[in-house]
This record gives structure tokens, C-alpha cells and sequence, in this order.
């Protein structure tokens, strides 16, 4: 590399910025504030950089100890220098300002201070260090455990601290999307983008991910030369060449941050966190599920810290990312440096740093024998080399000021310099390739863990398999770019670019041993080396019980500069190596990833979709409160004007059906239409009851049970031809319903013919139900079709037509009790229908009612519902046991016969009614004998459901009671100590209006 | 994970609804033992590492009933047969052994 | 006596779309019926289909298109005709007169609605809710597929034309269906000054 004798020019508004040099756009300066002072920075900075530039490195302070923190990285793996960013309702804790872009107007402040970064009086926590060691969650705060939610807690959160999220609602929108691709690439540093070249001349369809804004990855970083020229040109002729190729898709922004089965991948773009705010309309951010039939994986490595006294001081620096701030964004972080690095990357480091016009004072190589490429450089610049020596300690607080240092001999030498460039070596970015089990293989040559077992599908290129030099890297790109699309035949190779060989020698070097000061493993979740010698002690080696006792790795970074020290240390304490020690897998996301990009479209009102039935526009006009049901907003009840609250209207409904005529949608009913010449043997082996015998032209009402002879659902079965039935289901149940007769027909008995179609939304359908039914029935139904009860009994059913013309059906169901009928119309008739209902039965007096009455007018005919059909009932236990045929074979027969399903003692469906008829009842609570103590043991049953019936003018209720039917008249306690409720209750039949139901038929 | 339905192709889990083992056949509930031979086929599941029978509904789908043959420790998955197929052809092989 | 029920459609606030790029708008005027054909009876309904509208019924996923209608594969041995209602063509009532003893024939007019996206940005804003494969290559003319849009059930079919979609879901999902695809659309859209 050449090297300029003068010191290049800086920019006098921005002490540390180089102006000639990096990628980001010098022309233009925009204006930031990092804690109420304003700076300037360039498009194309990140917040990180842009605070270099200015010389500010002191970015926050630490989680538990409240250290001062600086800058460590340049990249997402980044511990430290963490960010509250912007203000008001978009604020954001936690951020990486690393990776966050610099725009104009940028409000960005500094976290876990008080009452400024500069002072900080929690940092005394620094020393009451030792309440603070590894596991003192569990150990400090055991006892007593009452005090944990009102006093531990919040003292730990205040004094350990985290970023404040804004408490507005997240303005901003967010999206979700699928892509398919024959080869998605992650990574574009010089191996993705090989990678994506070779790919790319197969034709087939690629997309090439990158985590920043400018691909070109390691190659910028590191001011490569590629082919002879500049990295930038190089990567600029790459992108001209994929952009001109119309199946390559290339996402900036964006970060790969799991790996699923199926060759499916997560990824977050940030589309608009580069923006103070997205245009209209505009995601903030986009989460993309990525299907691809191959996967490389060219994810680089990051750099390790090494383990040292106060290697935590703003101004300690990975090496590579004094060369990024460098090379990409023309940032110098430091003016004098020592490089400290137990490997040959110090070389290109201390080459940039004086080209950069830097003092170097000195290179401190771990290795005894200096490698030959190290003394080298170090005649060449002139800098002192001291081989074998360590740095023990960071001088400083806020700043680095110096480092001491031990040299080969033993002696302490303090050197002066504002920055300390480390390298422990490089940790491939394997994290991806063990999402889905893929377990990573120690390389005790390259001092790391390399992708071992990988997905199906997936291959690698570049650092990420251990090419650390940029020849390696670019031609392992091309091969599994080639590779990818190969197919299983010969794969074509594209021709790779020159570039120099560099070397990348190392020896080992975790932590430096007898250091002073705190030395740091995971700067993120403040565990030092301590730390780890504690959960050694204490038992914690496995490296699982390790992180877990510690919390090493377990931050937001994922410990991506902590784990692989955190391990070697722990290797070294128990005398194992690394690879019996073990290795903790990643698991998504490998970067933090918002609730709402996650969400996407499906928040608030959106959250799931709405299903509206036919009547809803109307019953909105008509004032109806609303209730979801399942996915359903459905009437709930529909207040008038002086009705003080909804049971004011409840009632009103209910006398209205119950004297007059009142109309209800149940077109959410599921509704299956099931036809073949065998529906009639097919529905037999799916209900309980008998079938049979069902005559066409009628309904009756049906059960299904499970297997395991518990109630499943229930409704009517119609027959409208000798081989076509309709039936419906509860709502609730009506997919499953749906999802079990197709499980029978195909699983079963798929010898059957037998055709099972949902009809569930064709028709609209509304109940007509009360004394006036038949006759408001006739206004609508056309004159030709004979309603009258001769004509029409209960039971019956029938296609119609209806308002001159518009087919129909008629069903003669029940549920309310009374007289009643359903009437269904072609959906898109619905609305209409239910505004010539309503005209047509202003002369009866008509109400529309809602599920509120429904449910009320069901209560006082004991009806089961939902409470009820609640996955541990027998037809036995709701009073239908007697329905249940034994003359064929259906599901739940033989496990319905079992001693626990028809044991005698199993509570039985009852009525109550409160002694004291002035009560309210409440379905949950418990039924005791009357003097019974309230335990486990005297439990007899509980109440299902209750409603206050304007019928009988008190609150009646459904429940399970033993032996409920042979205890009539008795009076129990129905016992809700959740709801301090104690009532006695008179048991009574479930049956509460019409016993006889003679109302039903006319 | 990702399924490929014989109908539909390819489609990502959440298209599927998972309806447990596939090896066990609905007992003949005329049988003297149907009693317990209820009990094995409702409740009695081993649960080995390795290769499993599946049932998989396509619920999202073509609502085909599926036998999905997966190695539970990879979620790696081998075949996948439409159920109405299998169910007939046990049936055959029941006739044919009678 | 004369019609008094005038129909309304499921879409209360689907205002049709329509720009250079992308263009969305109900089909209301559709007549659909499903039928399922029974059992040993599919060579028998795929021969009838062939005889009554000239079209071989797909066995797999995919669109068929004779004389104003169409036939979209909606299950095992179970399709989806579909043909503008015009006067008043009744598809359940014309498909049972040709099938009824070897299929069941159900009306779907109003069960499902049918909205059509069509424009260059079509595939972009389907794929932000529907996660099957919308590549030309992978679904191209008169392909089809039963999936979910946005977590709502569809069967979705491309016409001939190459950015042409419909898609059917059940009528009670219109307006939440409706109001993923007008925030997509915007979204997605080039931005307005
Ligand atoms: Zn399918």
C-alpha cells in the first residue's frame, strides 16, 4: 500500500475527519445533536462515526456498573455504544450507533446517566461491584420473595437502568412481504458479491442481502485493491452489473436474522430508519420471509476483543473498526494509537493509521517471535514493536489516556495514547448456519469455530468459512455462487478479480493474565473474566449453566464479541480445550427485531381480520353494540333511546320475541352442504344420534362427539334430498367442524361417496322468532309457498322463494323457545332482506335482537352453548345422554361407553335460581352442599351459565351439578371466591319458560 | 418449515394444521376388545426420535388430509401422500390379508 | 310480483383503484358455483365439462377458460365455474341440469367475492400477504392456487394476461381483505409528492 509522506488535509468543523477519504458524501454537511450539542457529520456517517469525527467518543454508559462506554465496533455487534434516538413519539432505546444512519435533525442521547453522561451518580454501582457479581438475581434477592415485585425490581431497574421507549404509540407503519429465489445470498461484502456475480449469469433469480447502505462489506472497511483500483470502483462496476440483470434483487438495510426449515430465511430491512420520517404511506420497515432453494452464507467474521484490565475505557477499539471509521467514512478515532493484537492484522492496521496521519506509538504483539509481515511494518513506520508484551490495563476514565503495558521481560511500561486498537483474532459470523441445529467445528489454526453441519441447501463463501484474506475470499465466493445454481452439474466459473494476499498468523490469546482493573467479556451485560472464575467455581461450566448464571451473550449483540472468549477463558480455568467445552448454537434473531415489523399490516383494529355479517351495515344504522365472536362482530344488543343500560335492553328484546316477534342474524352459523350417496351413512358415523330416520324436508338437531367421547359440537342437520344434506354448526366451531368432516371422509372412511362443500357465507340468515313469526314470515315469504303451521310444521324445511322471486330456505328451528323460523337468502340479499324484515314487522311491534337476548332466551330454555360444549362434557353431562344411539357405530361411541364418561357421579346439567331472587348469579362459581366446607374435596359441580331472565323477573343459571337431576328443590351454595360471591341456590329443572314447549310448535 | 402438499406444492407451515400419528387405524368398534383397543388408538403414543407418520391438514389450502413422513429431530421430511390414498389402500391390504 | 330485494355488495369501502401501475376493483357481477365430483364419477364430469364448454377440467391447481367461463381447480377433484351473471345466468342451476348425478353442485355467487388486482406492481403488492411463489415463472397465465391473503382465505387465479389477478375469498372477510390491499397498494405505490 502506498503511503503519503504529508498528513492528509481534516476538516476543520470536524477535528477527526479526513476529507479526502471514505465513501460517505463530503459535499454535503447535515446537522445533529448527541445530547443537546450540536454536530456535524455526512450523509453516508452513521451516528457512530459521525461522533468520531467530532471527537466524541464517551457514547453511554453500562448496564449494571454504569461505566463510561465509548465506541468498540463499527459494526452490529456493537455492546456499547448504545442510543436513545430521536424524540416524542418515535424515540427509540437501545439503538447501535454503529448502524444507525446519520439524517439531518438527528436527536440522539445517551442512556443509563443521571443526572448527565459526564456525571453520573450511579455509577457508584461500580463499587458495590461485588452485590452485582454473576447470579446475583438469584443469590441477592432470594428472600423474601414478597418484596421482589415492589422493591427489588424497580431498584435494580432505576439503578441498573435501560433505555426509555417512548410511551406514544408507534406512529410509523410497517410491512411484511414473501420472496422466492433460486439463490439468496447473505452478505455483500467482495465474497457475497462473487458470489451473487456467478449466481447471477445462470439467469436464475438471486437476491443478494446486505446489512448496510453501500454493499461491499470488508472491502470498503479495509480500503481494498481490487483488480487494481479502489474497492468502491470495483464494488460500483458489480452493482451496474447485478442491477442490469432483471431477476437479481438486491436489499440494502437489510439484515438476514434467522434461519428456518425449508430453506426459509427472516430478514428486517430498514427501509425508512435512515429518514427522520417516511414519507406517507411509507414502511418504516419491511420483515421479509425469504424462500430459497439455496442459501450462501457470506456473513464475514467479527473481530474479538482481547480480555484486559479496563478494556472497557471509551477509546479501546477492534482494530477492524479503526479501519472502517478509516476507510469507509474517513474518521481517524484517534490521534495516538497502540495496537494490541495477538495477530497479523495489526499489520494493515498500522498501515491505515499513519496514512491517515496518525502517531502509532507503539505495536504490542502478544506473539513472543513477531511474526514476519509485523516487523515489517514496524520498520517501515518506525514504530516501536514490543513482541510479547500485553496490555494490561487501560488508563483513563472517560477517555483512554494511556496503556500499560507488560512487555516480553515482565517490566511495566506506560505509554500515552487516546486510542487502543485491539485484535484478538476473528470470530466467523457462523450464527446463521446454526439456527436450525447446525453445529459449528473448532479450527485450531485459525483460532475459531467455523460452520460445521449446515442446512439443507446452504453453502459458504468468504471469512464465514475461514477465508480471511481477500483473494480467498473473493474466489470461495465465486465458487458457491457457481455452485448454487449449479444444480448437481458442472458449476461455470466466472474469472476472479487480483487482489494481495494478506496474512492472517495467530497465536492465542484470550485474556491477559494479571491484569488491574475490571476486565470485560460482554461489555453489553457487564460480565468481566471474574465473573466467568465465579460460575466455574460455584459449578457453572457447562457453557449453557454459564451464560444462563452469568448472562454472558445474552444481550441484544447475542455476545458476539463476549462468547468465544467467555469459552476459552472457561477452557482455561477447567483445563479443557475449546471444543470440549463447548459451544452455545445461536438462535434467531440474530439483530434485534421490532414487535411491529414482526406484526406488519395486523395491529390494532388490524390485528386480525373482521368478519361481518350480512345484516352488519344495517344493524350499525339501527345502533347495535357489537361483540366479537371467533373473527365475527356480531350484535350484541340494540339500545333505544331511555334504556339505561344494555340489561334494560336485554329485556326489552327478550319480551318482544317472547310476545311479539324479534329478528336476529345467525348467519355466522357454520353451514355445510354435504351431498353423495352415501351423505346419509356418512352423517350417521359422524353424529351421535340417529339420523336415519330424518325425513327429507326436515331438520333435527345433532351432536358430534370427539373420540375420546367428549361433546364436540352441535346444531341441526336438514335433509333436503334423498342424498343432500345442509347442516350447521356452532360458530365457534365451525372450521373445525368443518376441518373434522373432511377428516372423516378422507381419513376414515374414504370409501365413501360422499361430497363435503362449506356454504357457510351463500346465505344470509336470520331467525324469526315469537308469536308473531308466522305472520310477519308472511309478508316476505311469496304467496305461492304454503307457511301455515299444516303447511309448515315445526321441523320442517323447504326452498322458497321470497319477495317476489329471490330463492330462499325456510327452516322451522328454535332456539329461543318460541315459534320461530330461519330464513336464508343469497348473502348479497342479506342486507336488503333484513330492511324488508324490518319494514314488515313495524305493525307487529318487531325488534332486532342481538347475542345478548339470544343467549338469555337459550338460558331460559336450557339450551347448551359454548359454556357448556366446553371440551370435558358427555352428552350425559348435558342432559342428551339419552339421544345417544346404540345401534351404530360413530365417532366417540366406544370410548363414550368408558366407566370415567358414564360414571354416575359426573355433574349433570341443571337450573338454579338464587334463594334470595334479588341476587345476581355468576357463571364460574361452585357448587357445595349447603353447610360444606369450601374445599377440592366437597366441590360438586359449577355454574356454566347465568342470565337475568326478564321471563321470570330474577337471574337464572345453567350448571353442572352431581347428580343435578334427582336433587330438584334442594338448595346448595354456589361458591366464587374469586368474585367473593356466596349464594345459595334452589336447584331446579334447566328449564325456565314453556316447560312444556308447546310454544314452539304454535 | 415448509410442506409439499401433492395438490398445492411447496407451502410454508402455517398453511397446515398438524393432527398427530398417522400409523394408528380406527379400531373396528365391534370387536370384543374395542374397548381398549379404543384407549391405544385415542391415547397410547410413544414418542421416539427419528422418523414419524404424520396426519397434516392442508387447512389453508386444498384442505387435502396429508400423511407427512418426518424425521422429528430435522424436521427433515421424506414423503407425502394424500391420506384418502393410504386410507384406501390400508383398506386394501385389510381385504386382501382377510 | 317483481324482485324487491336489490343486492349490496360486501365491499363497503372498496373504492376501485385505479392507476398506471396497479388497478383494484370488486367483480360484483359474477356467477360461481363449486362442484364436487362424486365418487368414481371425475372422468365422467371432466368429460361433460368437455362436451358442454370445450375445456379439460385441470386435476391440479390452475385456471381453464372456454366460452364466457371459466374453471378454477378449488380442491381434490373439486372445482370453482365462473362466468359473469349477465341477465341471469344461475352457474349452481346450469352446472346441476348437466351434473346432477355425478357431482354435488353448490352455489358460491354469494359466499365468495371476487376482487381483481391487476398493473406492473400486482405481484409486489400480492406478495406482501400471500406467501406462495408470484413469479411469472412460478405463476403465470391462468395459474391458480388456493392460499391466504393476509391471513384470509383465497383462491386466486391470473387471467391470461400477465399481471391480471383475481381473487376469491368468503364474503364476510370483504372489508378487512379490502383494507390490507388499499394500505398495501398505498404503500407500495410510488410516493405522492
Ligand atoms: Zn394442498
Amino acid at each position: 500500500m502506498a503511503r503519503t509522506k504529508e498528513a492528509p488535509r481534516r476538516d476543520p468543523l470536524q477535528p477527526q475527519r479526513l476529507v479526502d477519504r471514505g465513501i460517505v458524501d463530503h459535499r454535503r454537511t447535515i446537522e445533529f445533536t448527541f445530547d443537546g450539542v450540536t454536530y456535524k457529520g455526512h450523509p453516508g456517517d452513521t451516528v457512530a462515526s459521525a461522533l468520531l469525527a467530532n471527537g466524541v467518543m464517551l457514547a453511554g454508559r453500562s448496564f449494571k456498573y454504569h461505566r463510561p462506554r465509548g465506541i468498540l465496533s463499527a459494526g452490529s455487534e456493537e455492546p456499547s455504544a448504545l442510543l436513545e434516538l430521536r424524540d416524542g413519539a418515535r424515540r427509540e432505546p437501545n439503538t447501535k450507533a454503529t448502524t444507525a444512519e446519520l439524517f439531518d435533525g438527528l436527536v440522539a442521547k445517551s442512556q443509563n446517566r443521571w443526572p448527565s453522561l459526564d456525571f453520573d451518580v450511579m455509577s457508584i454501582n461500580s463499587l458495590l461491584s461485588k452485590v452485582f457479581v454473576a447470579g446475583f438475581y438469584y443469590k441477592t434477592f432470594m428472600w423474601p420473595a414478597a418484596l421482589w415485585e415492589k422493591l427489588y425490581e424497580p431498584a435494580i431497574r432505576r439503578a441498573a437502568g435501560l433505555g426509555r421507549a417512548s410511551d406514544a404509540a408507534d406512529p410509523d407503519v410497517y410491512e411484511k412481504t414473501t420472496a422466492h429465489t433460486d439463490v439468496l445470498i447473505i452478505g455483500g461484502g467482495p465474497a457475497g458479491l462473487m458470489a451473487a456475480l456467478a449466481a447471477a449469469q445462470s439467469g436464475k433469480r438471486v437476491i443478494l442481502v446486505d446489512e448496510q447502505a453501500a454493499l461491499g462489506g470488508r472491502a470498503i472497511d479495509d480500503g481494498s485493491i481490487i483488480d487494481g483500483r479502489p474497492a468502491r470502483e470495483w464494488v460500483r462496476s458489480v452493482e451496474a452489473e447485478l442491477a442490469s440483470r432483471p431477476d437479481v434483487t438486491i436489499l440494502r438495510r437489510t439484515t438476514v436474522f434467522g434461519t428456518y426449515d425449508g430453506g426459509t430465511y427472516g430478514a428486517l430491512e430498514r427501509v425508512n430508519d435512515h429518514v427522520a420520517v417516511p414519507q406517507k404511506h411509507q414502511p418504516r420497515q419491511r420483515l421479509w420471509r425469504i424462500v430459497a432453494k439455496r442459501a450462501v452464507l457470506a456473513t464475514g467474521a467479527t473481530e474479538r476483543p482481547i480480555v484486559f484490565g479496563d478494556n472497557d475505557r471509551p477509546g479501546v477499539m477492534l482494530a477492524g473498526a479503526v479501519r472502517t471509521y478509516i476507510n469507509r467514512f474517513g474518521v481517524v478515532p484517534g490521534d495516538r494509537v497502540v495496537v494490541f493484537a495477538n495477530n497479523d492484522y495489526a499489520v494493515s492496521t498500522v498501515t491505515d493509521l499513519i496514512n491517515a496521519g496518525a502517531n502509532v506509538v507503539a505495536i504490542v504483539d502478544s506473539r513472543p517471535k513477531p511474526s514476519e509481515a509485523i516487523s515489517r511494518i514496524a520498520s517501515s513506520a518506525g514504530t516501536k514493536l514490543l513482541s510479547g508484551a500485553v496490555v494490561t490495563r487501560a488508563l483513563g476514565k472517560k477517555r483512554v489516556t494511556g496503556a500499560l503495558i507488560r512487555t516480553q521481560s515482565g517490566a511495566e511500561v506506560r505509554l500515552f495514547c487516546d486510542l487502543i486498537a485491539v485484535s484478538g483474532g476473528w470470530n466467523p459470523n457462523i450464527q446463521l448456519s446454526t439456527h436450525v441445529g447446525g453445529k459449528p467445528l473448532w479450527n485450531d489454526d485459525l483460532l475459531c469455530f467455523l460452520p460445521g453441519s449446515l442446512p439443507p441447501g446452504m453453502l459458504l463463501a468468504g471469512a464465514v468459512a475461514g477465508n480471511f484474506s481477500l483473494p480467498k475470499a473473493l474466489g470461495s465466493g465465486a465458487d458457491a455462487g457457481a455452485t448454487a445454481v449449479a444444480n448437481g452439474t458442472k458449476s461455470v466459473s466466472i474469472p476472479v478479480p487480483k487482489a494481495a494476499e494478506d496474512s492472517v498468523r495467530i497465536a492465542p490469546l484470550w485474556r491477559v493474565e494479571d491484569h488491574s482493573g475490571k476486565a470485560f467479556v460482554d461489555f453489553q451485560n457487564d460480565v468481566t473474566d471474574t465473573d466467568v472464575e465465579l460460575a466455574e467455581r460455584e459449578g457453572f461450566r457447562a457453557v449453557e449453566h454459564l451464560k444462563r448464571y452469568t448472562t454472558l451473550g445474552m444481550a441484544t449483540d447475542q455476545g458476539r464479541t463476549a462468547n468465544v472468549n467467555a469459552l476459552a477463558i472457561m477452557a482455561d480455568i477447567t483445563g479443557r480445550t475449546i471444543p470440549q467445552t463447548g459451544m452455545t448454537l445461536a438462535r434467531p434473531p440474530y439483530v434485534p427485531v421490532a414487535v411491529g415489523a414482526l406484526a406488519g399490516h395486523h395491529r390494532g383494529k388490524s390485528f386480525k381480520p373482521t368478519r361481518l355479517p350480512p345484516s352488519y351495515k344495517w344493524a350499525k344504522e339501527q345502533g347495535a353494540v357489537c361483540v366479537e365472536t371467533g373473527l365475527w362482530l356480531r350484535p350484541s344488543y340494540f339500545p333505544r333511546p331511555g334504556e339505561k343500560d344494555w340489561l334494560d335492553t336485554v329485556k326489552r328484546e327478550v319480551n318482544t320475541v317472547r310476545n311479539a316477534v324479534g329478528i336476529c342474524d345467525v348467519s355466522t352459523l357454520g353451514k355445510v352442504d354435504v351431498q353423495g350417496k352415501d351423505a346419509a351413512a356418512f352423517l350417521e358415523r359422524v353424529y351421535m344420534n340417529n339420523l336415519k330416520s330424518l325425513a327429507i324436508g326436515k331438520a333435527r338437531y345433532g351432536g358430534m362427539l370427539r373420540e375420546d367421547g367428549i361433546l364436540f359440537d352441535d346444531g341441526t342437520v336438514a335433509r333436503f334430498a334423498e342424498n343432500q344434506y345442509f347442516i350447521t354448526t356452532t360458530t365457534a366451531n365451525a372450521v373445525r367442524a368443518l376441518q373434522h368432516m373432511e377428516y372423516c371422509a378422507q381419513w376414515l372412511w374414504p370409501e365413501l361417496d360422499v361430497q363435503i362443500i362449506s356454504a357457510t357465507e351463500q346465505w344470509a340468515q336470520y331467525a324469526v322468532a315469537g308469536p308473531k313469526s308466522r305472520e310477519l314470515l308472511r309478508k316476505i315469504v311469496d304467496p305461492e309457498f304454503d307457511i301455515s303451521d299444516a303447511g309448515f310444521p315445526y321441523l320442517q324445511v323447504g326452498e322458497i322463494t321470497v319477495c317476489g322471486g329471490v330463492k330462499a330456505r325456510l327452516f322451522r328451528l328454535s332456539f329461543s323457545g318460541e315459534r320461530a323460523y330461519e330464513i336464508g337468502v343469497p348473502a348479497r340479499y342479506g342486507d336488503a332482506l333484513m330492511r324488508q324484515l324490518w319494514e314488515a314487522g313495524r305493525e307487529f311491534g318487531a325488534c332486532a335482537y342481538g347475542t345478548e337476548a339470544l343467549g338469555v332466551m337459550r338460558i331460559e330454555k336450557g339450551h347448551i352453548s359454548g359454556p357448556e360444549l366446553n371440551g370435558t362434557t358427555t352428552p350425559r353431562d348435558v342432559g342428551l345422554g339419552g339421544m345417544v344411539s346404540k345401534t351404530k357405530d360413530f365417532v366417540g361411541r366406544t370410548l363414550g361407553t368408558r366407566p370415567g364418561i358414564v360414571d354416575p357421579e359426573r355433574p349433570q346439567l341443571i337450573g338454579f335460581r338464587p334463594v334470595d331472587r334479588s341476587v345476581r348469579l355468576r357463571s364460574g362459581a361452585h357448587f357445595l352442599a349447603k353447610g360444606a366446607n369450601p374445599t377440592a374435596a366437597n366441590d360438586e359441580g359449577y355454574m356454566t351459565s347465568v342470565a337475568y331472565s326478564p321471563s321470570n323477573g330474577h337471574w337464572i343459571g345453567l350448571g353442572f351439578l352431581k347428580h343435578g337431576p334427582e336433587r330438584v328443590g334442594e338448595i346448595v351454595r354456589a361458591y366464587d371466591p374469586v368474585r367473593g360471591g356466596d349464594t345459595l341456590v334452589e336447584v331446579v329443572k334447566p328449564v325456565f319458560v314453556d316447560p312444556e314447549g308447546a310454544r314452539v310448535r304454535g | 418449515m415448509r410442506i409439499a402438499c401433492p395438490y398445492c406444492g411447496e407451502r410454508s407451515l402455517d398453511e397446515f394444521i398438524y393432527s398427530g400419528d398417522a400409523t394408528v387405524r380406527r379400531p373396528d368398534a365391534s370387536a370384543p376388545t374395542a374397548s381398549e383397543d379404543y384407549v391405544k388408538y385415542v391415547y397410547e403414543r410413544t414418542n421416539p426420535p427419528g422418523m414419524h407418520r404424520e396426519l397434516w391438514y392442508h387447512a389453508a389450502g386444498c384442505h387435502a388430509w396429508l400423511v407427512v413422513s418426518r424425521d422429528i429431530s430435522t424436521h427433515a421430511i421424506s414423503s407425502v401422500e394424500l391420506a384418502k390414498d393410504v386410507a384406501l389402500a390400508n383398506n386394501q391390504a385389510m381385504k386382501e390379508s382377510a | 310480483m317483481a324482485n324487491m330485494l336489490k343486492p349490496t355488495s360486501a365491499f363497503s369501502h372498496l373504492d376501485p383503484l385505479s392507476t398506471p401501475s396497479l388497478s383494484v376493483a370488486p367483480r360484483e357481477d359474477l356467477t360461481m358455483a363449486s362442484f364436487a365430483a362424486g365418487k368414481d364419477q371425475v372422468q365422467a364430469v371432466m368429460a361433460t365439462i368437455k362436451s358442454a364448454y370445450g375445456v379439460d377440467l385441470p386435476r391440479r391447481p390452475a385456471r381453464v377458460s372456454g366460452k364466457g367461463i371459466a374453471f378454477v381447480w378449488a380442491g381434490p377433484d373439486q372445482w370453482l365455474a365462473v362466468a359473469e351473471r349477465g341477465a341471469n345466468r344461475d352457474m349452481e342451476r346450469e352446472l346441476k341440469s348437466l351434473l346432477s348425478a355425478m357431482a354435488s353442485v353448490v352455489d358460491q355467487s354469494d359466499g365468495r367475492v371476487v376482487v381483481r388486482v391487476s398493473g406492473p406492481l400486482s405481484r409486489q403488492v400480492l406478495a406482501k400477504g400471500i406467501p406462495i411463489d408470484l413469479h411469472p415463472r412460478a405463476f403465470g397465465a391462468n395459474a391458480a392456487a388456493i392460499t391466504h391473503a393476509s391471513h384470509i382465505g383465497v383462491i386466486m387465479w391470473q387471467l391470461e394476461d400477465a399481471s391480471t389477478f383475481e381473487l376469491a375469498m368468503f364474503r364476510s372477510y370483504a372489508d378487512s381483505f379490502a383494507h390490507w390491499l388499499i394500505e398495501t397498494a398505498e404503500a407500495t405505490l410510488p410516493a405522492t409528492a
